[in-house]
């Protein structure tokens, strides 16, 4: 990533300005966001009552319903807390393959997520991980602060195999405060990947999967008798592929993309599928934007 | 059916290499393709792992076979395969375009030239395009005008740089230098092909015809031409300033000819008069006048005929040149008569008091005087008086000449032996003096060549001698040693371009025959009294021997009279269609085959491969909104 800069152009960030990021669980936390919470908090929009507990603010008690019912009831307020935002990004070794990029469309794309959220206010932090955590790169308070992330992703380097498990292991532990987790990778490690993604979900994250891949690994352009490189692991495998294989690795692509939906789904999180030869904007302001991404 | 360039073995060697290189290549890039992908957990899933039990197997045997099938057509290209048999292959041939001087004349609207010119196109045109041709230029001397050449523009513009020369045809030269270019440089002798009226000079007829010759010829017609053959011009032996015009007319024509002749010198005229030559045949004029002056003779035919360029020459008389003597004499009535007897001596006499050394002459006649300052210049020294540069050993009275130096110029046509001396000075001979005369008591008339002075120990008009005719022999010799150019007779003949041939005195010494052209001198032969050169342009030759200069003036073509008849073994005319036909080139129909066979196999297979490499994007768009969705 280093030779190879990031480039959005001022038009793209011009438009990324009128998006926002988006979540749908509620999440507890200060006020300072725009996404509302089921949470109570020092709001100015009246939410509910609930019974007075020692310790409590008496400044929220209802004096009215306590003349007339003479039962202390606290006021409850809506808040649209400040949410952290979290960006993984893999950069293990299966990311760098394909003819098209998959990792600078991976990095091209996060840096527009954080962007919008930098434009909000929100503290977006970026994270790569390949097998474990790598670094991150944390920023908020202005668009102003979107150089030091650009820089981040440049330098970023793959290496490594993907191990969701670790991943979501370090992230739990490094990342107790929940909020949402946008997720950018071609999710292909050699073990599962649900059960850590369900893992992190479970954790009270909001799961924003964001799956690219190239064209060659949706619909592989090979055939006859063929050498297959695992670009992680280096593991050989030696096929005869014709149109039948090459349907039939399709078909299991597809409903491996299918799994992670239903996975984001279930968590109430969001699946996008990326191929990544098509623009990062039409990306956005297509895909990312319908599944509520963005908004 | 044989190939050009490459023998068989050599094909087959080179072909096999080839395809042993093409189908390991295709072997190579046929096994099993490396591929690195992102995971196999999916190609896991799509297909159990097969091991191919045979890796170096072919897999698309027609691709390989289209691609052997095209090479073979390409090297085929290259060896550049032939239709026919090896001896019908490309030749080499010799096109000899005549270009003597009867080709300048004019049938119709058109020369010889150009009709063979018009020929010699039509022909190159005629043959293979792998054939090669050189343009030899024939006339007197053959001079190639290209080398072996494939480039037919090349040789078109060699044919059309072609120009009338100025000689007669030497078919002779012009056979044996066509066979000596097919023999050094010929790679498989071609036609030697002669393209011309076919008139040759009397030496040029050939004497045999090479192999394989052929014959285009060029249809003369009706050619009707008068005209001269030389001139000549030639001193009276009775007067320097007459001189005689001889000027010869040649009708080529089969009818007797009355034609007008005229003859000027620097524009006025000297005759005029129709002359009548026979059909075929020579008459020769002769026309004196009398000149002093320098000037050009103009003998001109007044008539129109085909060839106009041998209807006029030009002769160049060359002035009357003098020698100036200064004589120093007390007694000039004693020299003057045999001083005054040639026109060609300018004497002036002087007294001996008035003797100086920058007296404008080129020759000095001291009369018994000896100054102290001897002349710079050749002089003739009459009995000098002591001191002189010649010692007088004795003197002598009634002296009889007995010995003439009969060798020497200065002697020449002395040979009278009773000739009497009343008195005379014998004088000592010096080293490289020579003794001209001699009485019993020694030398009377000495020469110094190192000083350019001869010395007469007698007085030639002062007795009998000045009634002798020994005396002004003796002094012409002398002033003729003295200056041999003002005395140099001189032939002034206006001839034709070719073999010159100059027929020189009978005294004349080999070894000062000289034959100068404008340029150069020019190489000759020399047997007995004749000289023969060779001049191949219009130009004045000299022809210098002791005593005589003649100057050819050869500005009249050498028209040849002889007709040659063409052997009947000779091909004739231009080959036509089925001779052309005989031997075909293939190679561009190979190589166009090759390059298709080459384009189907990558149509047909190279594309498909790079085909399946490409995903559209518009699928791809639609797979990723479906699974976005």
């Amino acid at each position: 990533m280093a030779a190879q800069q990031l480039l959005i152009d001022q038009a793209l960030l011009e438009k990324l300005e009128r998006l926002t990021l988006h979540w749908q669980k509620s999440f507890p936390g200060l006020v300072g966001g725009r996404n509302a919470s089921r949470f109570s908090g020092p709001g100015q929009e009246f939410l509910d009552h609930r019974h007075f507990h020692q310790g409590d603010d008496y400044r929220a008690v209802n004096w009215r319903a306590f003349l007339r019912l003479e039962k202390l009831l606290l006021k409850l307020f809506q808040v649209e807390p400040r949410i952290p935002v979290r960006i993984l990004i893999d950069s293990s070794a299966s990311m760098g393959t394909g003819e098209v990029p998959k990792f600078n469309y991976a990095c091209k794309l996060a840096a527009a997520l954080t962007y919008v959220g930098l434009v909000r206010l929100d503290t977006v932090c970026l994270q790569a991980f390949s097998d474990t955590l790598a670094g991150s790169c944390n920023c908020g308070g202005g668009r102003h602060r979107f150089l030091p992330a650009v820089h981040f992703l440049n330098d970023l380097q793959l290496s490594g195999s993907s191990n969701f498990l670790q991943v979501a292991r370090q992230f739990s532990s490094n990342y107790p405060q929940r909020g949402l987790v946008v997720i950018v990778s071609d999710f292909l490690d050699e073990n599962d990947p649900e059960k850590p993604l369900q893992y992190i979900a479970d954790l009270g994250h909001e799961l924003l999967l964001v799956h690219i891949w190239a064209p060659e690994d949706r619909e592989p352009p090979w055939t006859g008798e063929l050498d297959l490189v695992d670009a992680e692991s280096g593991v050989h495998l030696e096929i005869d592929a014709n149109d039948q294989t090459r349907a039939a690795y399709t078909k299991a692509f597809d409903d491996y993309a299918k799994r992670l939906q239903t996975l984001a789904m279930r968590t109430g999180g969001r699946y996008v599928g990326l191929p990544a030869n098509i623009p990062v904007e039409e990306a956005i302001f297509g895909p990312v934007m319908r599944v509520g991404g963005l908004q | 059916m044989f190939l050009l360039n490459l023998s068989p073995l050599e094909f087959l060697a080179i072909f096999g290499a080839l395809s042993a290189f093409v189908v390991t290549l295709y072997l190579l890039s046929r096994s099993r393709k490396r591929q690195k992908v992102a995971t196999l957990r999916f190609w896991a899933q799509a297909q159990a792992p097969v091991v191919s039990k045979q890796r170096r197997r072919i897999q698309q045997p027609l691709s390989l076979l289209l691609q052997i099938l095209s090479i073979a057509l390409l090297l085929l290209a290259i060896g550049q395969l032939q239709w026919g048999t090896r001896d019908d292959a490309a030749r080499d041939h010799v096109l000899l375009l005549d270009t003597s001087s009867w080709m300048s004349a004019r049938v119709g609207n058109t020369t010889l030239l150009q009709d063979a010119k018009a020929k010699a196109k039509a022909y190159v045109e005629s043959l293979p395009a792998s054939d090669r041709v050189m343009v030899v230029r024939a006339e007197g001397l053959p001079g190639p005008a290209t080398g072996m050449e494939e480039d037919r523009r090349a040789v078109e513009t060699a044919i059309d740089d072609s120009r009338p020369g100025a000689a007669a045809l030497d078919l002779q030269q012009a056979f044996a230098f066509a066979e000596q270019v097919r023999r050094l440089h010929a790679r498989r002798a071609g036609d030697v092909v002669y393209i011309g009226p076919g008139r040759v000079s009397e030496e040029g007829l050939p004497l045999q015809t090479p192999v394989g010759l052929r014959v285009i010829p060029v249809e003369t017609g009706k050619v009707d031409n008068i005209g001269l053959t030389r001139v000549g011009l030639r001193r009276s032996d009775r007067d320097p300033e007459v001189w005689n015009v001889f000027v010869t007319v040649r009708n080529y024509g089969a009818l007797p000819r009355t034609t007008p002749l005229a003859v000027q010198f620097g524009g006025a005229p000297i005759a005029n008069k129709a002359v009548v030559v026979p059909a075929a045949k020579t008459e020769e004029f002769s026309f004196p006048f009398r000149t002093k002056a320098a000037g050009w003779i103009e003998a001109r035919l007044l008539e129109k005929d085909s060839l106009p360029e041998d209807n006029r020459a030009v002769l160049e008389i060359p002035a009357l040149k003098t020698a100036k003597v200064a004589v120093f004499t007390n007694e000039p009535e004693a020299l003057r008569p045999a001083l005054r007897a040639h026109p060609q001596i300018e004497a002036t006499f002087y007294p001996t008091a008035q003797y100086r050394t920058d007296v404008p002459a080129a020759v000095v006649i001291l009369d018994r005087f000896s100054p102290e300052a001897p002349p710079k210049i050749p002089t003739i020294w009459l009995e000098p008086p002591t001191p002189s540069p010649f010692r007088a050993r004795t003197k002598v009275t009634d002296a009889k000449i007995v010995r003439w130096r009969a060798d020497h110029d200065l002697a020449a046509g002395l040979r009278s032996q009773d000739i009497r001396v009343p008195e005379a000075q014998v004088y000592a001979t010096a080293q490289g003096d020579i003794s001209v005369a001699e009485t019993d008591a020694g030398p009377i008339v000495v020469a110094r060549p190192s000083t350019r002075a001869v010395v007469l120990g007698f007085h030639p008009g002062r007795s009998d001698l000045k009634f002798d005719l020994v005396t002004p022999l003796l002094l012409a010799n002398i002033l003729r040693w003295f200056e041999p150019d003002v005395f140099r007779l001189y032939d002034l003949h206006g001839g034709t371009s070719g073999t010159v041939t100059a027929t020189l005195d009978d005294d004349a010494e080999p070894g000062s025959v000289k034959v100068i052209g404008e340029q150069q001198q020019l190489p000759f032969t020399m047997e007995g009294r004749t000289v023969r050169f060779f001049a191949g342009a219009p130009q004045t030759v000299r022809v210098i021997s002791s005593g005589r200069e003649q100057v050819h003036s050869l500005s009249l073509p050498d028209i040849a009279v002889t007709a040659w008849e063409a052997p009947r073994s000779a091909f004739r005319g231009i080959p036509g269609a089925v001779e052309r036909a005989v031997s075909r080139d293939l190679w561009r129909y190979l190589a166009i085959l090759g390059a298709l066979g080459l384009l189907a196999e990558w149509l047909i297979y190279g594309r498909q491969r790079n085909r399946a490499r490409t995903v559209a994007p518009a699928a791809v768009e639609e797979v990723s909104m479906r699974q976005a969705s």
